[in-house]
């Protein structure tokens, strides 16, 4: 190898860079068994909150799930997010008018289970509802449908009637995959706002906004962004902190040379 | 070897047919449930619903609508431990659910 490219390959060894930094050399393993920290317990103990006080959240709280955001790890420092704030009544109804008629459209147009059996409708839909869903098989998945079905016949609201809605915006030109660093910002948002006793709901639906060019240009979603997801907030009915069950998930694990499986 | 077949891939569960959508894997215990109805606010899929007399209200999975997500938000909320989902909800096909373990409280380790 040549010497330039040695120098070059050549990596410090970091805990020397930290000991000569004189910075500390303690490393702080949590003991086993031990009680959960305020952050754990903050994830442990949210859930989607659908039903909230009618009292808004003071505007400089919002301001605070803002700026937690902003700090959110994204690839390659690209912060590829727009974030737009809905407070007004009168426009989150708006906006829940939209996307409940397209809901009906969708609902219509391929929930077969919500026809009668065996009708021409049901047929035709069902058809459609197969064909299409080879092609968008996340979107034409039996849940989403089901809650599309349940906001068309009114029994589920898009937006729970929060009194602040937080937009997030993805600009496509990104780094990598915008959507999932959306997410990653999100995740600070809602546990930020769980900290603070303020509940959230992530609402995916938000999307079929992006179908309405008049509330694109409103919402300031005009390329090259798109509404990626919308974080319902308010103050929650209910105490929902009751630690829940959850399925465990098969995990490898490697180590010493063999593989585990792991629950 | 594949963790889907190739039938299963092309097998698109049919919605209305229970046998392939596997939901409402909750249970209630009728002797703990107060019939309060904070579970029926929590449920994002609406299968909750208040029903009974007066004084003996209880709360029941709805028959005409689909899609417990098994969140276990009914859990969360109600105050006496009445109801729970125990298992996932799970299809037939092309989106049979993979590696899911036991349903478990958060395990401190």
């Amino acid at each position: 190898m040549a010497e330039g490219a040695a120098r070059v390959l050549a990596v410090e060894d970091p805990e020397e860079v930290e000991k000569e930094a004189g910075r500390g050399a303690r490393i702080p393993v949590v003991p086993e068994g031990a009680e959960w920290n305020a952050v754990e317990r903050g994830m442990l103990e949210r859930r989607s909150i659908r039903k909230y006080r009618k009292a808004q959240v003071p505007a400089h709280v919002i301001r605070r799930l803002l700026e937690v955001a902003r700090f959110a790890p994204s690839q390659g420092n690209c912060q590829p997010w727009k974030f737009v704030v809905v407070r007004d009544a009168d426009m989150i109804r708006g906006m829940e008018d939209f996307c409940v008629a397209q809901c009906r459209k969708l609902s219509e147009a391929f929930d077969y289970a919500a026809l009668p059996r065996g009708s021409l409708k049901y047929r035709l839909a069902r058809i459609k509802a197969r064909l299409l869903g080879r092609l968008q098989p996340n979107a034409l998945h039996p849940v989403p449908m089901s809650v599309a079905t349940n906001i068309a016949q009114g029994r589920f609201a898009v937006f729970h009637r929060a009194p602040t809605l937080i937009l997030i915006l993805a600009d496509k030109r990104g780094i990598g995959s915008p959507p999932i660093d959306v997410g990653i910002c999100g995740t600070n948002i809602v546990l930020a706002a769980q900290s603070l006793g303020l509940g959230t709901c992530w609402i995916g639906f938000s999307q079929l906004l992006n179908q309405s060019r008049e509330w694109c240009e409103r919402l300031g979603a005009e390329y090259p962004y798109e509404i990626a997801e919308t974080i319902a907030v308010g103050y929650p009915v209910g105490d929902t902190t009751h630690m829940i069950s959850r399925a465990t998930h098969e995990t490898f694990w490697f180590e010493g040379g063999k593989k585990q499986v792991l629950y | 070897m594949a963790l889907l077949t190739w039938l299963e891939r092309l097998h698109f569960p049919d919605w209305d047919d229970p046998s392939q959508c596997m939901f409402h894997r909750v249970t209630i215990d009728l002797d703990k449930c107060d019939g309060c109805k904070l579970c029926t606010l929590a449920c994002p899929a609406t299968v909750l619903e208040q029903y009974g007399e007066k004084g003996r209200k209880k709360v029941r999975v709805r028959a005409d609508v689909r899609g417990c997500a098994s969140c276990n938000n009914c859990y969360a909320i109600c105050e006496n431990g009445a109801i729970e989902a125990t298992r996932h909800y799970d299809f037939v096909g092309y989106y049979r659910q993979l590696g899911r373990g036991e349903f478990m409280k958060p395990r401190m380790f």
